[in-house]
């Protein structure tokens, strides 16, 4: 591990002074730690100065409701997501694929921002982001933009994410009908294992909608616009022609969690029981003990 | 006199500490005035070393020293447990990635760290041999220096070869011949606990810690390569965290005492856990097996083909391959055999034991012929087995030990507990499978039992408790034949300075041995006590029994002897005890096994057709322990064991890349079972019979849970779907191509 510095700023100003301060390359926020502590040690990320976000007085930890969003502050940790009602209704398949992260330990130190920001191909929120349409907040000294996680997550590794900038949030719009969501995941193993393949499945009144995750550069979104798979009376010789032309569009590569050929057969296997698992929940609108 | 103290599931010594992290293992080892170390290592397996540069290295602030072969004697320090082959740092050529080409020695981790990047090593690799064909392709690169080897095997990467054997396989017939190719790749140990080495120099000699399974014979290699006398070698072995026989024999306590000598100061390393993947391995085999059978599935004949795939260095592994392959019909009768081994040299770490000594190994191809017979004769793969099964007293192997328990009994225990022949639901399939290991053949355990004034005891032994639960079986022994509670028994271990001899920990021997010496010497304290009773009172009429003492018709307990022996000077009772097992040059494992150790595993298992992946709803394994001395442990062992066996029969193996670089080093990429990953339901069960040659009829116990796992799960597998897979792991990729070339 190459020696850096650790800084813990009060506030968003400080933080932004310190991103100011280092050149491209040679400071990283931290949240969790999860995946920046693995990448350190590896030596393959090797940043002059470590700056933590778990201790902004302007940016807490916390989920909140603002103009019809859900808001995810940057340092929340993926078992207070996993624990919010609101989430659990409104976004079933994030809360779903977030309890998949890891283990109960990682979960408690993860964050989703985290998540994201690590770009990696496999990482297991990004399906059910997508579906769910989640943007990213982004902020600097000099304003905030939002970027939807489908365009600010670019590829294995890499985002959107300027010098100068930190992500503070991410914004999931809460549904104006309920949505029948599910989540499906394929690991070596049963406890503790990072995804072969992930996918997420959202069945609208018509439209269908699903993400994959670890079978591309990118988490990427792929639409039913036929209506087949929504329509409760198709068969499934027709459902299977729409997920196969569907899954089709993944590249999946070969590498140690898996072959591609394996990787894109199960896409279909996974993509069906998916299908059906959403296909088959009750839709819920108001989340138990909320407004 | 106190209650019995065998057969009791009294409470682990030491386990409260062990699970709530108060226990002191190596790591936590601190010396004044230490020195941390690093490894200087390449990027590929096998590459020529060019030239070594260490000037900036050496630059960096608070580095002692680096170490390259050229500060070492000429020629270089070799040692290992077989064949002395292993270089103390890797000399002209490095033979498997993860050999280090150098050391640094630092005042700090971060200058050691640093400066060993900064090492500048000039290579030129070279190809290397990973597989089994290859080591065996006549245009193979060798792997070891053929100056370094003596004999015409020298020129080829064979190590060694054996035939066992008996009876004529070419005059024997079959109306059924299954014949077959099967593989076990390399794994890794994956001991919660890394290594750790230190050494210590001074005026004196020589102290090395390591958690290692055999500190006295470390101390000899130790001894040997420095030139000291033994007793001028100390070697401190804390508890280890865990082994599986990875921590058997040396790996860098020689570099770290070299370097200790060097710098005059203590020296320290510590592995990381992907570093443990490169410093041993398990034994890799493959099989090819004929095996010809009656139409009521007797087996006629055994005709098989053993290569077994050490690394660049024999280790231990290469006593692996022939002492499991001695044993390649199983615990069967089998009229004629004949076995063809090779141990194979290749560029990958050193193959070394693993828990199993090459068992599973062996039963994965043996049960699979029993089950692929069973199929193709229309035959029950009870019935079949049952059918072969020796029975006590019967041969399994033509001329040495027979079988010296009621294995029968076990296979009837693990059918009836998996509900052999009940109906199953659609998805599900069944296995069982049966395997024996020969124990250890020769070696001796020296114990010392200090009995004090007060009646509670001392007992002092070689043995290293590395969760297997040496130290409470061995005070429970102690206890029971003092008439002690296993409280008022402290046992001391872990360091040559104070224990007397024991050869290893390992082979399920330490119960056997170590606890008939322990046993002994409590015998030998309680003939010093019937002498003292006859002094202290004058009396011919004198018994010793366990905790008391009888003159003449007044029962004294211990401390009263011991006050009246002594009388106002004190002092204490010293026993000592051996069990050895001596070498028979004429037997083809240089002595034949004190006992063997059984067991019979049964599966559930459901398979996900479409992804290939499996859940084992149910396993059930059954041990032939002689006599559990404490049922908890045994079963804890049994449990753990099983557990480890599915690990090998479902996720583990090491992967190489074509550089010989282990692709999935470390914990994110090669995998192990996690509590999610265990069998829904799993069951260990006892046969005892107190026919073991240990204390009280115990036998070894603690490995047999892995041997047969990996058949049973995968006849299940074949059950269940029709597929046949002759490759570990099963992983669900695995199944689910199998599943689709079925059809
Ligand atoms: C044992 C283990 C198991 C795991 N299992 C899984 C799994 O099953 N599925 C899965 O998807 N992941 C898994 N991970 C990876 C990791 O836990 C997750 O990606 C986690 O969500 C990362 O969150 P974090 O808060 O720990 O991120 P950190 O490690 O703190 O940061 C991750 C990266 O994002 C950057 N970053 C973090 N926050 C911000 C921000 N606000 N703005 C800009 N950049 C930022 C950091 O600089 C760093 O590069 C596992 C990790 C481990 C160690």
């Amino acid at each position: 591990m190459r020696p850096f510095s650790y800084a813990r700023p009060a506030s968003l100003g400080e933080t932004f002074d310190l991103l100011d301060s280092a050149g491209p390359g040679e400071i990283r926020p931290l949240v969790g730690g999860t995946d920046l502590i693995v990448g350190l040690q590896s030596g393959r990320i090797r940043p002059d100065v470590v700056v933590d976000l778990k201790h902004l007085a302007d940016l807490p930890a916390g989920i909140e409701q603002v103009d019809g969003r859900l808001r995810i502050s940057a340092p929340t940790s993926l078992t207070d997501i996993i624990g919010d009602a609101r989430i659990r209704t409104w976004f079933p398949a994030l809360a779903e694929a977030a309890s998949t992260v890891g283990s109960v330990q990682i979960r408690n130190r993860a964050s989703l921002t985290g998540n994201i920001c690590n770009a990696s191909p496999a990482f297991d929120t990004g399906p059910a982001l997508l579906v769910h349409d989640a943007v990213v907040l982004l902020s600097s000294r000099d304003g905030d933009r939002r970027v939807p996680v489908a365009d600010f997550v670019l590829g294995p590794r890499r985002t959107d994410l300027r010098a100068g900038e930190i992500a503070t949030a991410v914004e999931l719009p809460v549904p104006e009908t309920p949505l029948r969501a599910s989540f499906a995941r394929l690991t070596r193993r049963r406890g503790v294992d990072l995804a072969t393949l992930s996918l997420c499945c959202v069945v609208g009144p018509r439209r269908t909608r699903f993400a994959f995750g670890a079978v591309a550069p990118r988490p990427f979104v792929v639409d039913d616009d036929s209506g087949v798979l929504a329509d409760p009376s198709s068969s499934p010789e027709d459902r299977d022609e729409v997920l196969r032309a569907m899954t089709a569009q993944a590249s999946p590569i070969t590498d140690v969690r898996g072959g591609a050929d394996y990787r894109q057969a199960m896409l279909l296997v996974l993509g069906r029981r998916a299908l059906a698992a959403a296909r088959s929940r009750p839709v819920q609108s108001q989340p138990d003990g909320a407004r | 006199m106190s209650a019995p103290q065998i057969g009791v599931s009294t409470r682990r010594v030491g386990g409260r500490e062990r699970v709530t992290g108060r226990q002191r293992f190596v790591g936590d080892v601190r010396l004044d005035n230490l020195l941390h170390v690093r490894l200087v290592t390449l990027d590929c397996a096998r590459a020529r070393i060019v030239a070594i540069d260490t000037t900036d290295a050496e630059r960096v602030a608070g580095v002692r020293a680096v170490l390259t072969a050229a500060d070492l004697p000429d020629p270089m320090p070799r040692f290992g447990p077989v064949y002395a082959d292993r270089p103390v740092l890797a000399v002209g050529e490095t033979r498997f990635h993860g050999e280090p080409v150098a050391a640094v020695a630092a005042e700090t981790e971060e200058a050691a760290e640093e400066a060993a990047a900064l090492v500048r090593v000039t290579v030129e690799e070279l190809p290397a041999v990973l597989t089994v064909e290859r080591a065996l392709d006549p245009d193979a690169p060798l792997v070891q220096d053929p100056c370094l080897r003596k004999g015409p095997l020298a020129q080829t990467n064979t190590l060694r070869e054996w035939h066992f054997g008996w009876g004529d396989v070419d005059a024997a017939s079959a109306p059924c011949v299954v014949e077959n190719t099967y593989t076990f790749p390399m794994v890794t140990h994956f001991a919660i606990e890394p290594h750790v080495f230190l050494a210590s120099a001074d005026h004196d000699g020589v102290t090395v810690w390591s958690a290692i399974q055999h500190p006295y014979l470390l101390q000899s290699t130790i001894a040997t390569l420095l030139g000291l006398p033994i007793a001028k070698v100390r070697v401190i072995a804390p508890d280890p965290g865990g082994a599986f026989g990875g921590k058997q024999h040396a790996k860098f306590e020689p570099l770290v005492a070299f370097l200790a000598l060097r710098t005059g100061r203590p020296c320290r390393l510590a592995l990381t856990l992907a570093q443990t993947f490169q410093a041993v391995r398990r034994t890799a085999y493959r099989v090819r097996m004929r095996t010809g059978f009656a139409a009521d599935g007797t087996i006629r004949f055994q005709d098989v083909v053993t290569d077994g795939l050490l690394g660049a260095y024999a280790d231990i592994g290469v006593r692996v391959i022939s002492k499991s392959t001695y044993l390649m019909c199983g615990p069967y009768r089998v009229p004629d055999a004949r076995v063809h081994v090779r141990a194979l040299l290749s560029h990958t770490p050193p193959a070394t034991a693993f828990r199993g000594f090459g068992t599973p190994q062996v039963a994965w191809a043996v049960e699979s012929q029993m089950d692929e017979a069973a199929r193709r004769l229309g035959i029950d793969r009870l019935a079949i087995r049952l059918r072969n099964l020796a029975h006590r007293g019967e041969e399994v192997v033509r001329g040495d030990k027979p079988a010296d328990g009621d294995w029968h009994e076990a296979v009837h225990k693990a059918a009836e507990a998996i509900g052999w022949g009940n109906p199953l639901p659609p998805g599900r399939g069944r296995g069982i499978g049966v395997a024996i290991k020969s124990s250890a053949t020769t070696g001796a355990s020296y114990a010392i039992v200090r009995l004090h004034m007060d009646g509670s005891a001392t007992v002092m032994a070689g043995t290293s408790d590395m969760g297997q639960g040496a130290r409470t079986v061995l005070a429970q022994i102690a206890a029971n034949e003092l008439g002690l509670t296993t409280d008022a028994v402290q046992v001391v271990m872990g360091d040559t300075g104070v224990a007397p001899f024991d050869l290893q920990t390992s082979a399920s021997r330490s119960t056997v041995f170590m606890g008939t010496a322990v046993a002994e010497a409590c015998r030998d304290v309680k003939r010093q006590l019937a002498g003292m009773a006859t002094r202290a009172f004058g009396a011919d009429d004198v018994g010793v029994g366990n905790g008391t003492v009888a003159v003449e018709g007044r029962t004294l307990s211990f401390p009263d002897l011991l006050v009246a022996g002594f009388a106002g000077v004190r002092g204490e009772v010293i026993g000592v005890g051996s069990r050895r097992g001596e070498a028979d040059t004429a037997h083809p494992l240089g002595g034949a096994p004190s006992f063997y150790e059984f067991n019979c595993t049964a599966v559930e298992v459901e398979v996900d057709r479409e992804t290939g992946e499996l859940l084992i709803v149910k396993h059930v394994s059954v041990a032939d322990v002689g006599k559990a001395l404490n049922p908890a442990h045994v079963e804890a062992q049994d449990e753990g064991a099983a557990i480890m066996g599915l690990g090998h029969t479902l996720m583990e193996h090491l992967i190489f890349d074509e550089h010989g670089r282990i692709v999935n080093l470390g914990a994110l990429d090669y995998r192990i079972p996690t509590t999610k990953d265990l069998p829904l339901e799993l069951h260990s069960l006892l046969v005892e019979n107190e026919d073991g040659p240990g204390p009280y009829g115990a036998k070894g116990a603690g490995e047999g849970g892995l041997f047969a796992v990996s058949p049973a799960v995968a006849a299940a597998v074949t059950e269940a779907t029709g597929a046949v897979i002759r490759e570990l792991p099963l992983t669900a990729e695995r199944v689910w191509r199998a599943l689709r070339t079925e059809g």
